[in-house]
């Protein structure tokens, strides 16, 4: 039995956090949400620098050809940095997906790159006042000679203006079920329409994406024509063990950021800790993060194994953490007063990002549903 | 990250499984697992089960071979009560003994106090109680009343112990009682006795619980006696030695996970075959949600539990980390224990023979209530979390 990250891997986040300190942990978030960028974007290259970008690339296409596992202490570092950027699509959906079903064109085309930190992938799911189903999908790419030509529009794209490629579920064929749903790539230099959208976690850059008629090549499918859906509910369980990984890290801030408050802050002459009101609730907090820690270091392991009970497994951990991050971040908020409802400190940040994530992909009843299906029940 | 059984525990499950399928009591792996209810032939039925386990090794696996055990590793002891728990073997009556008296006693007790105890704790005929809670005393444990003073050689024990489980069957009480008094610090002062309950000073009532069940008793104390040769460690040092005893319980919550695992999964089978509006339970999407919820906190807290433990296996002593898995599996059982109830409707309000499906989910919920008081309260928990792990500022009068 062994059940921790390994001491290199404790290493490795040792450097990374070390890093983020430098760069002044959510000072990076902040101006980002500011439309500032050139810190940011210096400080994600020097994260590829550190391997960050190759952990799950093989190393005949310049990565490091680690393991899943490899890469949870990444995530969790820059869910407690809030670190903006599409890390997450990237190395937790795009990469697994091209190993899996890209072909040697397109390896060759995304992954050095990728892996090198010049190239970075973001998703486009969701289409405007669409559901998270099959039937919202309605973006098409109808047949033209050799090429594909792109209409409609996605929406919610994460930090969209900072990705170079799109990854987008559109309809290949006519109908609204699952059929006829394909994945292609579309490049930054396609030509697509950007409109950034006005979110409440600001150090989020959400964008719609407009395509009217673009022509992109047929070999820009990801996969095969008309698997699309299955394709995303693969790529679903890559995503969501990493996302669980981003959410403990981000939750591991909270429950430090409230432990240190209640030290120091003194009222009726003595640390707020002292009162159990507070002093339980953020025991509490800890029970839920350490249970979701658990939770989502098991799912990165499910990943790579024969675990019978893989995805009830990884969806716990997505559903899990979820309802968790939003609850601490909140509970932040009240443990620090009026402080904790300025803008000034990070405790606002926190919660925006957990709801942010809160449906993300899928609710926690979508996940919950997972769960149940994935044990036959 | 490694999962994987060695070949020598998975060759140790195996030798358990078969030996627990020869030597279960009749009837057992059949499913009739009824004990009996008459308090006696309940007492004697326990004893003959542990005496069996003595007999084929498997009573106290944990301890040292000199002494009787197989001196087994900690995941062999996980495996043992996954095992345990699996089957939904009888219980423990020596619970006592064998986790906590018979340990403490191999590591600090006298010659003469392992001659005289620990053969009687393996074989079942010494079954122990722990006498901590008073009427006064409970979360606040150093403010126990009870004393004992010295007359010669011997000890005179006055007071009420409460709460005592075990304390109908029990033949030895292992005893908190003041000998002297420091105002400053309470827990000082209290010495820790190996009492023989079978004499005239001992006297046990038993109380009846809320689930109808009585498991746990007073202890009335009038003059009890005990020798110089019946403490364990120093006199005035009981505390020390409580604490090291509590210690020495290192796997009694992996049973509790189990078993809160095996009732989750048994949920689950109750969801899919009783039938409300035509359909099975689980297929309702409310229950699936509240489900899928659980499973996810079921698992979260066994993993929780075997990170926990990969500590204590890296650096032999378990880390602060570990005193959150009491409090995760007490008050996640209380809570499955009332949804179990919850979705049986109406009808959840009938237990014994009149129950809907089976008496035990009654039987839980009542019961679960005890496992957040048990063993040191919900809030004590947490205030022993946040100050000995998160570091916070001790509470007020602590
Ligand atoms: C099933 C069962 C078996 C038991 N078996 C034994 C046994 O074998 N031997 C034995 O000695 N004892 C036994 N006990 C007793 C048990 O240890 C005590 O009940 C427990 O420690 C609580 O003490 P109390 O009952 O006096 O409650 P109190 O200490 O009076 O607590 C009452 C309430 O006040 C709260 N409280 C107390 N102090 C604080 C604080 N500092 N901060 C916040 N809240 C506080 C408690 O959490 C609780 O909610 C058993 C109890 C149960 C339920």
């Amino acid at each position: 039995m062994d059940f921790a990250l390994s001491e290199e891997q404790e290493m490795f986040r040792g450097y990374l956090r070390k890093y983020l300190d430098d760069a002044g942990q959510t000072k990076l978030a902040r101006e980002y949400s500011k439309g500032k960028t050139n810190e940011l974007k210096a400080t994600l290259q020097g994260l590829s620098e550190l391997g960050a970008t190759g952990i799950n690339i093989p190393e005949v296409y310049g990565g490091l050809e680690l393991g899943t596992l490899d890469l949870v202490p990444v995530f969790e570092e820059m869910g407690r940095a809030l670190l903006p950027g599409c890390y997450l699509e990237t190395m937790g959906f795009a990469v697994p997906l091209i190993k899996k079903y890209g072909t040697k064109a397109q390896k060759e085309k995304y992954l050095p790159e990728i892996a090198a930190g010049t190239r970075s992938i973001t998703l486009g799911v969701i289409e405007p006042k669409r559901d998270f189903s099959p039937y919202g999908i309605q973006c098409f790419a109808g047949k033209e000679g050799d090429d594909l030509v792109l209409t409609g529009t996605k929406t919610l794209v994460p930090d969209g203006d900072l990705a170079d490629t799109y990854l987008l579920l559109v309809r290949t064929d006519e109908g609204d079920g699952q059929t006829g749903l394909s994945f292609v790539f579309v490049d930054h230099q396609d030509g697509a329409q950007l409109q950034l959208q006005k979110c409440i976690d600001e150090s989020k850059h959400l964008v719609e994406l407009s395509f009217d008629e673009i022509k992109i090549p047929n070999e820009r499918l990801l996969g095969e024509e008309g698997q699309g859906w299955t394709i995303l509910e693969d790529g679903l369980l890559y995503l969501n063990a990493a996302l669980s990984s981003m959410m403990v890290g981000g939750m591991e801030k909270v429950v430090d950021m409230a432990t240190e408050y209640a030290k120091i802050r003194e009222q009726f002459g003595q640390p707020i800790g002292r009162f159990q009101a507070i002093k339980h609730r953020i025991v509490d907090m800890k029970l839920e993060l350490e249970t979701a820690r658990s939770l989502s270091y098991y799912a990165n392991w499910a990943l790579e194994s024969e675990e019978q009970e893989r995805e009830a497994t990884i969806y716990s951990a997505r559903s899990f953490a979820t309802n968790a991050f939003i609850e601490v971040a909140s509970h932040n908020i009240q443990i620090h007063g009026g402080i904790g409802f300025s803008e000034e400190i990070d405790c606002h940040l926190f919660l925006k990002r957990a709801r942010y994530y809160e449906s993300y992909l899928g609710s926690v009843n979508y996940y919950n549903e997972q769960i149940a299906s994935g044990l036959g029940w | 990250m490694d999962f994987t059984i060695t070949k020598n525990e998975e060759a140790f499950r195996l030798e358990l499984r078969s030996w627990l399928e020869e030597n279960l009591p009749p009837g057992w792996l059949d499913g009739n697992k009824e004990l009996p209810k008459e308090k006696e032939a309940y007492s004697q039925f326990l004893r003959d089960w542990q005496r069996k386990l003595y007999e084929g090794g498997w009573a106290a696996i944990a301890w040292p071979k000199e002494y009787g055990g197989r001196d087994a590793t900690l995941m062999e002891e996980i495996i043992y009560h996954q095992e345990m728990v699996r089957i939904d073997a009888p219980p423990l009556i020596n619970y006592i003994g064998i986790h906590m008296v018979g340990p403490t006693l191999i590591q600090s007790g006298t010659e003469e106090q392992k001659e005289k105890h620990i053969q009687k704790i393996l074989t079942g005929e010494e079954v122990w109680c722990q006498g901590y809670s008073e009427p006064n005393a409970g979360s606040d444990l150093a403010a126990i009343q009870t004393n004992a003073v010295k007359e010669g050689d011997k000890w005179i024990i006055n007071g009420q112990k409460v709460w005592t489980s075990f304390g109908q069957f029990a033949d030895k009480c292992f005893l908190l009682a003041r000998t002297s008094y420091d105002r400053e610090k309470k827990h000082r002062g209290i010495t820790a006795f190996l009492l023989d309950m079978h004499q005239p000073g001992v006297e046990t009532k038993p109380i009846i619980q809320m689930d109808g069940k009585q498991e746990f008793n007073e202890v009335y104390l009038t003059d009890a006696i005990a020798s110089d040769a019946d403490i364990v460690g120093e006199v005035d040092k009981g505390w020390r030695v409580m604490i090291a005893l509590m210690l020495h319980e290192r796997t009694g919550i992996g049973a509790e996970l189990f078993t809160l695992e095996k009732r989750f999964n048994d949920l689950v089978e109750m969801a899919k075959e009783h039938e409300v509006n035509g359909q099975p339970l689980l297929k309702d999407s409310f229950i699936r949600q509240k489900m899928a919820g659980l499973y996810a906190r079921v698992r979260g807290s066994l993993l929780n539990y075997y990170r926990n433990l990969t500590i204590t296996l890296k650096q032999g002593h378990p880390g602060a980390e570990s005193s959150i898995d009491k409090l995760v599996v007490s008050e996640l059982t209380k809570e499955m224990a009332a949804f179990a109830m919850s979705i049986q409707g109406h009808q959840g309000v009938l237990w014994k023979e009149d129950a809907l499906i089976d008496t035990r989910w009654q039987e839980n919920f009542l019961a679960s209530f005890g496992q957040t008081i048990g063993g040191g309260t919900s809030e004590v928990q947490r205030n022993t979390i946040g100050e000995r792990l998160l570091g916070l500022p001790k509470d007020l009068g602590r």
